[in-house]
């Protein structure tokens, strides 16, 4: 035993493929120790607040400000204001207005602003532009005027005495915050969903919950096929037929669709991720079974089978000590992929609105459910889809590194 | 030799046709395994989103008919077997008044035309890389092996999304939804055609691309144990050259992956209907996906039965070219 | 005096292996065989005997590769000829092979003719089919082989026949050397002993001109050739006629591997060729002076000097020893003694 973990060790894929999944496992179980919010819990009011630091303006205005003179904060601030379809209007207006096309720089800020002071004029009506078109305009011109005053904007506050509006306090542009002294800072690493909720500690609890889904999968589907292996391929005969036959039938019956029709006959109020687990593993056993049943057939005539046969031995004993040792690997084998057939089950279920109840946990299926059903892949909102994709491909492809690197340790002439 | 095929061929027959009672009975019998009465369940579920309460009462009574519900079991599969065979399913719940055989025959032909090429693109391409990858070995192998084994292990709703962002959205050259432009009715114009197609190239290609994962990496282990197999040594010392024995190579490592195909080609057709959902592609897996949320049951089951058969016709007719593509199939039958 | 059909003068070869290790199976090997004469090669599991008899046809690819040495076949020197030309006018003509495996040596999903016509065709421009066919057809009946075996594909034959199928082929084209890679070791006794008949009826009817003949069961070699060379760690350590070999062996390795098997009982026949205790070196790394010195009873400080190197001794005999014959004789006759 310890020697062939020495052996499994030594594979360079097998230990890429561990590394990754014990750091995923590793995640999964301190995360939570160190952020301890729920991971349903909603705290963003919109859908999909980008990835970031979100300071607290409210804390911020009562902090201690402190002035810092920067000679390209205006420019910084106004790169940051003015988008690509502002951009690309300003040319078009300074197009109408005469500007050569070639003299206009859309991505020289500086010079851009320059050309659009000196030639804009609200009342100059350039032909084909609509009532709506002009507007936008005037508002264009008189938002970047304000970020290039020098004057203050001011903070007002309703005062509970008389009910009326009183202006406590000036922000000027030179008005800086210390981050650090600010009551109310929320880091959001992978932002929020469509929900407001957290994504990355949602994310770690759908992990957590898909492997456990995965786990229970894997430990019913290979128990499952591990004894109807054993059994078709030991006892042999009519036991053998009837096996075959129903391994055969399940091989060649889509699984998904199985899993379709059982937890849409569940129910969604009775769908936990336990139960749809419960149910993966029910629909998954067949390959175990029949790899199983190909090894035990030919072990069954091995020499030291026959050996423990003659000496009287009770078929469990012979199982269990003769036989089970020799297919350990390729048990092993097959529950690693059936945790990560597992996982990719109940994303598909739950991307088609069969997955566990939406209630109680995320899964890695769920949060990729929710995501597309609020179009988070159109929108550009990636961070609501892609860590979870990344996490299911980081499971997937480490075990099955772990797989490839035990085959090239037990299967030697596949070896290269 | 001609015996031993037609007996491979009877052979497989029967067992299709066993395969096709049993998921018949499987589609019959797991709904009503549910708890109480299944229409009023069913029914009842359906009418939370529905105002026009005599539709319902409509709809209930004629799934009372249908099912049979008051009557024993067997009784009960009789009048569904019946039902089934004059292909009639009763009338979608989700999309009242049409009937789930109406809305089916619109979205066969769309999962069959993608799905079917998809996968035998997928697989053809994923064998000569494999096999590339097995005989060239060096650098190829090794960029094309962590490839195939990445995107393999890739779901296919995952590759969906990632062609859909990276051709749909950013780069624009392909439309992110649908089997054709919003704006077309299907007829055999040249612009519908043409719409047809552009659509089609995403949900088609990210199929394909997973496909092609997994089959080249199965293709290069079997190619890798062909070539080190005792008969390539042997031909090699009676003198014969490596562009023959390669060919034996391959196609000695081809048949097991054509039989592979034939198993696991349910498993991929599951894969596909996710990634039709992704594209909202007017197949068979955007239709499961409105029938689940409209708590369409006849829609389900029918469309779950049509999957099972479509998967288990791929199989037999794989199964049957096997028969005459492995020489050993006839030779061994026969006596 | 008779042709020599097969001479090596200090043929190395080497497996090169996918983390860049040599392996040295055969080292400076050198032997003769002689027209209508049958050499037996012997020696314990991995000391090199299927990587010479591979080594033998002059045509090598990865992760076999040739060092140094002289192959003459039928008095044509091959070692200077290009691969292809190796393979289009030696192999199969001239010098043909018989696998270790032979139960798996055969394309399964091609039918035995097909594959008769592939190998005819590599080596003669202007046949046809239907001439293959006839040929092989009489072939077939001459060496006692059902000739509708020839349409059928390996699955469909039995492992003796599979095994006599292969060898056939291997003599279609009446090559002058025979090189048989334990060709029985995998068959049950009936099957061994057919396939024992049908080689030395294959040089008296001569199909073949000579034989070299590779196995661990020292009685059946005894039975079937000639001569007799015994390999250790990739070198020869002694050659010699095969009832000299048997009944006395000069070097210690010879005479511990015939030790175990001077009397040919019935249940001794299977007894593989590990009865001296310890185990054979590394050949990635063989270790200087005698190879065998780590396991020789005899073992002496200068044995791990520098290399031994073949002595002769009479009757055209030779070993790899430095203690001389009549020393090691003695020595012999003393242990004997001893035991009584
Ligand atoms: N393809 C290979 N690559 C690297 N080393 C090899 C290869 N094939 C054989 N060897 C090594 O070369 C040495 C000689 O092997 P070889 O097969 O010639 O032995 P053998 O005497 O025929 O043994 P056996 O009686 O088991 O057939 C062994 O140490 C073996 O490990
Ligand atoms: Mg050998």
């Amino acid at each position: 035993m310890k020697h062939i973990l020495q052996q499994v060790f030594r594979s360079g894929k097998f230990v890429t493929g561990f590394s990754i999944f014990m750091a995923i496992i590793l995640i999964v179980v301190f995360y939570p120790m160190i952020i301890t919010d729920a991971p349903l819990s909603i705290i963003g009011q919109g859908t999909f607040f980008p990835p970031g630091i979100y300071v607290s303006v409210y804390d911020s205005l009562s902090s201690t400000t402190y002035i810092l003179n920067l000679d390209d904060a205006t420019t910084k601030r106004i790169t940051n204001k003015l988008n690509d379809e502002d951009r690309v209007s300003i040319k078009e207006w300074l197009v109408a207005a005469g500007i050569p096309e070639s003299e206009i720089d859309t991505t020289d800020t500086q010079k851009l602003l320059d050309q659009w002071f000196t030639n804009y004029d609200s009342q100059k009506n350039v032909p084909g532009m609509t009532n709506a078109k002009r507007n936008y305009y005037v508002r264009l011109n008189t938002a970047l005027k304000s970020l290039l005053s020098p004057e203050a904007a001011a903070v007002m506050q309703v005062n509970p005495l008389n009910n009326e509006l009183e202006q406590i306090g000036t922000i000027n542009q030179t008005d800086y915050v210390n981050v650090g002294e600010v009551a109310n800072i929320r880091i959001l690493p992978l932002g929020t969903d469509n929900f407001g909720r957290d994504v990355l500690t949602e994310l770690v609890s759908a992990t957590r919950v898909s492997l456990q889904i995965g786990f229970v999968a894997g430990i019913i589907a290979t128990l499952i096929g591990l004894t109807l292996g054993l059994l078709a391929g030991y006892i042999g005969g009519f036991v053998d037929d009837i096996i075959t036959f129903i391994t055969n039938l399940f091989i060649v019956i889509p699984p998904f669709v199985l899993l379709i029709l059982i937890s849409f006959s569940i129910g969604q109020e009775q769908r936990g991720a336990f139960t749809i687990a419960v149910v993966i593993g029910f629909t998954s056993w067949v390959w175990t079974a029949r790899a199983v049943r190909s090894q035990v057939i030919s072990l069954r005539n091995r020499d030291h089978v026959n050996l423990s046969k003659l000496s009287g031995h009770s078929i469990v004993h012979i199982i269990l000590n003769d036989i089970l040792p020799y297919i350990l690997s390729y048990v092993i084998m097959a529950f690693i992929l059936q945790i990560s057939s597992g996982i990719l089950a109940e994303a598909g279920l739950s991307i088609l609105g069969l997955g566990p109840r939406t209630t109680d946990v995320p899964t890695l299926g769920l949060m990729m459910n929710w995501a597309m059903i609020y179009q988070a892949h159109i929108l550009g909102n990636w961070w609501a889809y892609m860590p979870v994709l990344v996490t299911i491909a980081l499971i997937t492809f480490s075990m099955n590194l772990m797989n490839t690197g035990m085959d090239q340790i037990f299967n030697p002439a596949l070896r290269d | 030799m001609l015996k031993g095929y037609l007996k491979y061929f009877l052979n497989k027959l029967g067992w299709f046709a066993l395969t096709f009672v049993f998921a018949f009975l499987l589609n019959f019998i797991l709904p009503r395994l549910m708890p109480g009465d299944p229409v009023a369940a069913i029914v009842s579920r359906f009418a939370q989103g529905m105002s026009n309460t005599s539709g319902v009462q409509a709809i209930y009574e004629q799934y009372t008919e249908l099912f049979g519900t008051n009557k024993p079991m067997t009784e009960q599969f009789f009048i569904y077997l019946k039902n089934v065979a004059r292909g009639d399913f009763g009338f979608s719940f989700s999309q009242y008044p049409r009937t789930v055989a109406d809305v089916i025959k619109s979205s066969i032909w769309w999962t069959i035309a993608l799905q079917f090429p998809a996968i035998i693109v997928g697989w053809l391409i994923g064998n000569t890389l494999g096999a590339l990858a097995a005989y060239l070995k060096g650098g190829f192998d090794k960029v094309l092996m962590p490839i195939s084994l990445f995107v393999s292990n890739f779901p296919t709703f995952g590759m969906a999304v990632i062609f859909m962002v990276v051709f749909g959205v950013n780069l624009k050259w392909f439309p992110t939804s649908g089997g054709y432009g919003f704006d077309l009715i299907p007829n055999f114009s040249w612009n519908f055609i043409q719409s047809v197609i552009v659509h089609y190239q995403l949900p088609f290609w990210s199929i394909v691309v997973i496909a092609i994962g997994g089959q080249a990496i199965g293709m290069r282990s079997m190619s890798i144990y062909e070539l080190n197999a005792d008969y390539v040594k042997y031909s090699r010392f009676m003198g014969i050259k490596d562009r023959k024995i390669v060919g034996y190579v391959f196609r000695n490592a081809m048949l097991p992956q054509v039989t592979g195909l034939a198993l696991s080609i349910g498993t991929m057709v599951g894969g596909a209907l996710v990634a039709e959902i992704v594209f909202s592609y007017p197949g068979l897996g955007t239709t499961l996906l409105r029938a689940v949320l409209g708590q369409d049951y006849p829609l389900i089951s029918a469309v779950t039965l049509i999957i099972t058969v479509m998967a288990l016709f791929a199989n037999f007719i794989i199964e049957i070219l096997y028969g005459f593509i492995d020489p050993r199939i006839k030779a061994t039958q026969s006596d | 005096m008779a042709n020599t059909m097969l001479e090596v003068k200090d043929l190395s070869t080497k497996y090169v292996t996918r983390f860049n290790e040599g392996v040295y199976a055969v080292d400076r090997v050198s032997l003769k065989v002689e027209e209508g004469k049958s050499l037996g090669i012997a020696g314990e599991s991995g000391c090199g005997k299927s990587t010479l008899a591979l080594s033998l046809m002059g045509y090598y690819f990865p992760p076999l590769h040739y060092m140094n040495g002289d192959i003459t076949i039928n008095g044509n020197n091959i070692s200077g000829l290009k691969a292809e030309d190796v393979r289009k006018t030696i192999l199969g003509k001239e010098v043909a092979y018989i696998p270790q495996a032979a139960m798996n040596a055969l394309n399964p999903t091609r039918k035995i003719i097909h594959f008769i016509e592939d190998v005819i065709l590599e080596h003669e421009m202007y046949v046809t089919k239907k001439d293959i066919y006839g040929r092989a057809k009489k072939l077939f009946e001459t060496l006692g082989l059902p000739p509708e075996v020839l349409q059928k594909y390996p699955v469909e034959l039995s492992g003796g026949m599979k095994q006599r199928t292969v060898i056939a082929i291997s003599v279609m084209l009446l090559p002058k050397v025979l090189i048989a890679d334990e060709p029985s070791s995998a068959l049950d006794v009936t099957s061994q002993k057919m396939v024992i008949k049908m080689l030395k009826h294959l040089m008296e009817a001569g199909f073949i001109s000579s034989m070299i003949f590779i196995t661990h069961e020292l009685p059946l070699l005894y039975n079937v050739v000639d001569d007799i060379m015994v390999m250790y760690a990739g070198q020869i350590v002694e050659k010699g006629s095969s009832h000299e070999m048997v009944f006395d062996p000069i070097h210690p390795y010879s005479k511990g591997l015939m030790g175990s098997i001077i009397v040919p009982e019935k249940g001794l026949r299977d007894v593989k060729l590990t009865a001296i205790p310890g185990v054979p070196p590394n050949l990635k790394k063989p270790p200087a002076g005698c190879r065998f010195a780590e396991r020789c009873r005899f073992v002496r400080p200068e044995c791990r000097v520098t290399d031994v190197a073949m002595r002769e001794a009479e009757h055209g005999r030779m070993y790899r020893c430095i203690i001389p014959e009549a020393e090691l004789r003695e020595a012999y006759a003393r242990e004997e003694h001893k035991n009584g």
